[in-house]
């Protein structure tokens, strides 16, 4: 008798469950997209402490929300910002100021490189970038080194143990795809993520599709081997390419509130976490808390 | 590289700038673009995509915009091509799509997929060697103090690209320090001391356009509306002048039309930022504020 082919689908409450507190968390995404949120907010409901967030490169709302919720140690991101909402996160700014979050300095290239010699399987890799800036200064892992009379920054490899992506769509056998409607930039870095990971890489997606549709168009395939958890709208408040926009007006209120905490006024965030996270209990008591009319008016229709 | 945007703008939108200094300082970028160079921005992505459109349809129409976008398919612009929006065809006219980090991978100078030859670096601080600075603000004692986003994707690609242009809508003594606090990335004299030859070669603000002589930031021309004495009274250091300091060429008739074909129909605002405890207060020193991208 043959055997079947294994289902590598997971709902979002088992896919937290793997997480434990004081690990590497890395977390796909680029500013405003496909930032997997549904995940985000279930890390929060499990008051995991400690972490350490591997986001970006450009990272936004999933790790200022991490911050300001309190489950984060340190940020591996080149940069947490809101775009034009805010040019600095605020959750991140106010706890980076205060000491409660260790930021590992770096750039986009150095982030990506850190990524590189973890997936290599090598200790560090040497990069060019970086030489004569205060980054060695600020984060005492990068080291500025001499080598055949060049300098270079030594970068040591990164691996996160659980690596957390959003895309719009997968098959139940781990295969993950852009969608057809996605626009440039259709990916941001999960490859990068998902090879220097040493546990499991685990995707939501905005629907599970069948693995036919997987092999009639194999160049829609970001990557393979995840495990997959259905979240419709699990980017929210931030876009999916090709399916949905951010939503702009959810993350200005976030950053109002989070601007808040500067001001000694720790209220308006605390009740931004129990409206959208602690009340409402899981990710379809979030899309309730948000509104079926606020959601449908984001989705992108078809070109 | 944050080059997704809120909401694409029409030709360009700067917060904070009207359009007539916005499209000056389009036009002044797009002529320091020469024909063959692969071009690649994260900073104002809307109003430097708009330089390199100009740039191609005008004088260059070898030059790569990293993600393709080509000019000579038709002029509607839009950075649909970055967005879900589907109301031009802009997006309609890539010849590749790349994924964000695709800009990552390519160290090589030599390559014809090479990062890029021109970069576009901004900064809470620019100091009068061109160094910038994303990172943060020192406080009394010495330690950060006012936490920045981070360099994003400036430190290496700054350091890569032949040709940096640094920008900068706002022009303030906070903005134009002696010396920056932290550095993203390096100007003059510390490339030089790590053994990496140049420099940044160009600033625009919209006030003024500076260039470097030895190193040490230079004023080159002054737009119209603004004055030499008020250029330098909003630089936070000795601004070196020019023998001669012409005003900025405002936009020739073909740059204008240009520029008009570029903008198409459309022009969404950018988004207001979020309320600001020391934003909007005249005496407000928090560098912050405002639209310095990355």
């Amino acid at each position: 008798m043959t055997k079947a082919r294994q289902d590598r689908t997971i709902d979002i409450a088992a896919a937290v469950e793997q997480v434990a507190d004081g690990m590497t968390v890395g977390l796909s995404g680029f500013s405003y997209q496909n930032p997997p949120m549904a995940i985000v907010r279930q890390i929060i409901r499990r008051g995991l402490r400690d972490l350490t967030l591997v986001s970006g490169p450009t990272a936004g709302i999933e790790t200022d929300l991490l911050i300001g919720a309190g489950c984060v140690r340190r940020v591996v991101a080149a940069g947490v910002a809101l775009e034009r909402i805010a040019g600095i996160a605020p959750a991140f700014r106010y706890h980076a100021e205060r000491g409660d979050v260790e930021v590992w300095e770096c750039d986009e290239c150095i982030w990506y490189v850190a990524l590189k010699a973890g997936a290599w399987g090598v200790p560090y890799l040497l990069w060019r970038g970086g030489v004569g800036t205060s980054l060695p200064e600020l984060n005492t892992e990068l080291e500025e080194v001499e080598e055949n009379g060049g300098r270079y920054l030594r970068v040591p490899a990164i691996r996160p143990d659980i690596v957390f992506l959003h895309a719009a769509e997968a098959d139940p056998f781990g295969n993950v795809r852009a969608c057809r409607q996605a626009y440039l930039g259709r990916s941001f870095a999960e490859r990068a993520l998902a090879e220097a990971c040493n546990g499991a890489v685990i995707c939501t997606v905005e629907s599970i599709v069948a693995n036919e549709r997987v092999v009639a168009e194999p160049e829609w395939t970001l990557l393979h081997g995840a495990l997959v958890a259905q979240a419709p709208w699990g980017a929210h408040p931030g876009g999916v390419s090709g399916r949905y926009v951010p939503d702009l007006e959810h993350i200005r209120a976030y950053a109002r509130a989070a601007t808040e905490l500067r001001t000694g006024n720790d209220g308006p965030y605390r009740r931004y976490l129990e409206a959208f996270i602690h009340e409402a209990t899981d990710h379809d008591g979030y899309l309730r808390a948000v509104g079926d009319h606020e959601l449908r008016s984001l989705r992108i229709e078809a070109a | 590289m944050a080059i997704a945007t809120d909401k694409p703008s029409g030709v360009a939108h700067i917060e904070g700038l009207d359009e007539a200094t916005t499209a000056l300082m389009v036009c002044v970028v797009a002529r320091e673009l020469r024909d063959g160079q692969v071009v690649a921005f994260g900073l104002h992505a809307d109003a430097m995509l708009s330089a390199a459109m100009l740039a191609q349809q005008l004088h260059a129409p070898n030059l790569r915009i990293r993600h393709g976008l080509r000019a000579e398919r038709g002029m509607v612009f839009g950075a649909a091509a970055w967005t879900d929006r589907r109301d031009d065809d802009s997006w309609r006219r890539v010849e590749y799509l790349e994924a964000h980090d695709a800009i990552l991978r390519a160290a090589n100078p030599a390559s014809p997929m090479r990062f890029c030859d021109v970069f576009f670096v901004g900064g809470m601080q620019i100091d009068r060697e061109g160094s910038t600075n994303l990172i943060g603000l020192k406080g009394a004692d010495g330690r950060l103090a006012v936490r920045g986003p981070g360099s994003i994707g400036t430190t290496s690609i700054g350091t890569f690209a032949a040709d940096v242009i640094l920008f900068s809508p706002e022009h303030s003594p906070r903005r134009f320090v002696e010396t920056v606090d932290f550095v993203s990335v390096p100007g003059w004299k510390r490339r030089a001391a790590v053994g990496l030859e140049g420099g940044p070669r160009l600033c625009v603000t919209s006030k003024a356009v500076m260039d470097f002589e030895d190193g040490r930031m230079r004023l080159r021309s002054v737009h119209a509306g603004s004055t030499i004495d008020e250029v330098v009274a909003a630089t936070g250091f000795p601004l070196l002048l020019a023998n001669d300091i012409p005003t900025t060429p405002v936009p020739s008739d073909a740059e204008r039309q240009a520029l008009a074909a570029l903008a198409g129909s459309d022009s969404t605002a950018g988004d207001p930022a979020v309320t600001d405890p020391t934003r909007g207060d005249s005496t407000a020193t928090d560098p912050t504020s405002g639209d310095f991208g990355a």
